[in-house]
């Protein structure tokens, strides 16, 4: 058994330790946040390449700008035409209560509201059953709905949308999302118009 | 020789996770598919040859009474140095596994080796020691993952080969299958072990 050291010595060599790894750590941070930031701007645009789909020429602010639904934030990009009118909607919403968390995703809505697809950014659902979300076969039946024309809920609580396979709760949240950005809109259009 | 030796031992007698039963909430958390289990493999190793060097390093420095904290210090400044290293260069893969990257730090694989090896080797005994079960970790992780996602999501790395409209056993990529899998794969490594000791 090695003799007790001194408090000093403890004191001293347990503040070095921290402040050396405090350094190191600063310096890393520095090194990588430009790329991290960098990654993180890349996947929002190209998220909004994916949602606003077959729209061509658009422009939109770097900065998403924000508000709430449901109270929850919702943030969304305004994409505008060469004339600066509105032709479309990248609303990034949180699919409410999915399996595992909610869940970041992203909805394109053209002018008129309807969608035009959709984009799961974040997400911590089960592999191979909450994860089918991102699949063609699901995604396609939300394509050209709008608020109106459909009833936005899974088909087990009386709604139109067909759930995934075993993996209704996550099919419930991410229709819960698709509602938010969808009730967005309306809130958007009713601002406008007023 | 030792090498080669040192290297067995930590794949099959002693693999930290099925010789020696460690840090089995990271190993059934991110084995749904093989990627997932080589990235935290990976991502462990990294952390487990850095802290053995610097741990090694500071042995005699480092007063006996505060040893632990000044482990974990070290250890969960090696994670967070993993965990913004590869947000910025493997931004999709930080997206399945960012969950569980801090978590690292409690893995007591780590602060296994660096309490029962780093504390009372030379650096370069350490460095080894950080490699060999860092891979031996990132071995069971692979098997592990290979396994579940091979019945579970009827894939290999991603590589889809099981026709769409067939079902797959869907219970290998849920946490019962986790530990399913583990169960059968302890049977199996204890089998490869005996082997390998032969007649002793």
């Amino acid at each position: 058994m090695a003799k007790e050291e001194s408090a000093l010595k403890v004191i001293i060599v347990l503040v070095l330790i921290a402040f050396f790894s405090a350094f190191l750590l600063a310096y890393v941070n520095k090194v990588t946040s430009g790329p991290i930031e960098a990654n993180k701007k890349a996947e929002t645009k190209k998220a909004i390449g994916i949602v606003l789909g077959e729209l061509k020429n658009y422009t939109f602010p770097e900065n998403p700008q924000e508000t709430q639904i449901d109270n929850s934030p919702v943030k969304y990009f305004l994409a505008k035409g060469a004339d600066s009118t509105i032709i479309g909607y990248a609303i990034v919403v949180k699919g409410p209560n999915g399996f595992t968390n909610d869940f970041d995703m992203m909805v394109g809505l053209d002018a008129d509201g309807k969608i035009i697809d959709t984009y799961v950014l974040d997400h911590k659902e089960t592999p191979g059953l909450g994860d089918g979300m991102k699949t063609e076969g699901f995604k396609k039946q939300f394509r050209g709905k709008t608020l109106d024309d459909t009833k936005w809920s899974v088909k087990k609580d009386g709604g139109d949308i067909d759930a995934l396979t075993a993996a209704t709760i996550t099919s419930r949240a991410f229709t819960g999302g698709v509602r938010r950005a969808l009730l967005l809109y309306k809130k958007l259009k009713e601002e406008t118009n007023v | 020789m030792k090498l080669i030796e040192k290297f067995k031992k930590t794949f099959f007698t002693e693999n930290p996770v099925t010789g020696l039963l460690l840090g089995l909430c990271p190993t059934l958390a991110v084995t749904s598919s093989a990627e997932n289990g080589i990235g935290m493999g990976l991502a462990t190793t990294f952390v487990l040859v850095g802290s053995n060097l610097v741990i090694s390093i500071l042995k005699n420095v480092i007063p006996n009474r505060v040893r632990i904290p000044a482990f974990i210090v070290v250890i969960a400044t090696f994670v967070t140095i993993v965990d913004m290293g590869l947000q910025a260069t493997m931004f999709d893969l930080h997206k399945t596994l960012g969950l569980f990257i801090p978590l690292i730090v409690v893995n007591c694989i780590i602060l296994g080796r660096a309490e029962a090896f780093a504390s009372k080797n030379g650096v370069w005994d350490s460095l080894i020691d950080g490699i060999a079960n860092g891979l031996g970790f990132t071995f069971a992780l692979f098997i592990l993952g290979s396994i579940r996602e091979i019945l579970g999501s009827g894939a290999i790395l991603g590589f889809k080969f099981w026709p769409e409209e067939y079902r797959t056993i869907l219970v290998f990529v849920l946490a019962p299958g986790a530990f399913l899998t583990l169960g059968f794969m302890l049977v199996g490594m204890n089998k490869i072990s005996k082997a390998l000791q032969g007649g002793k």
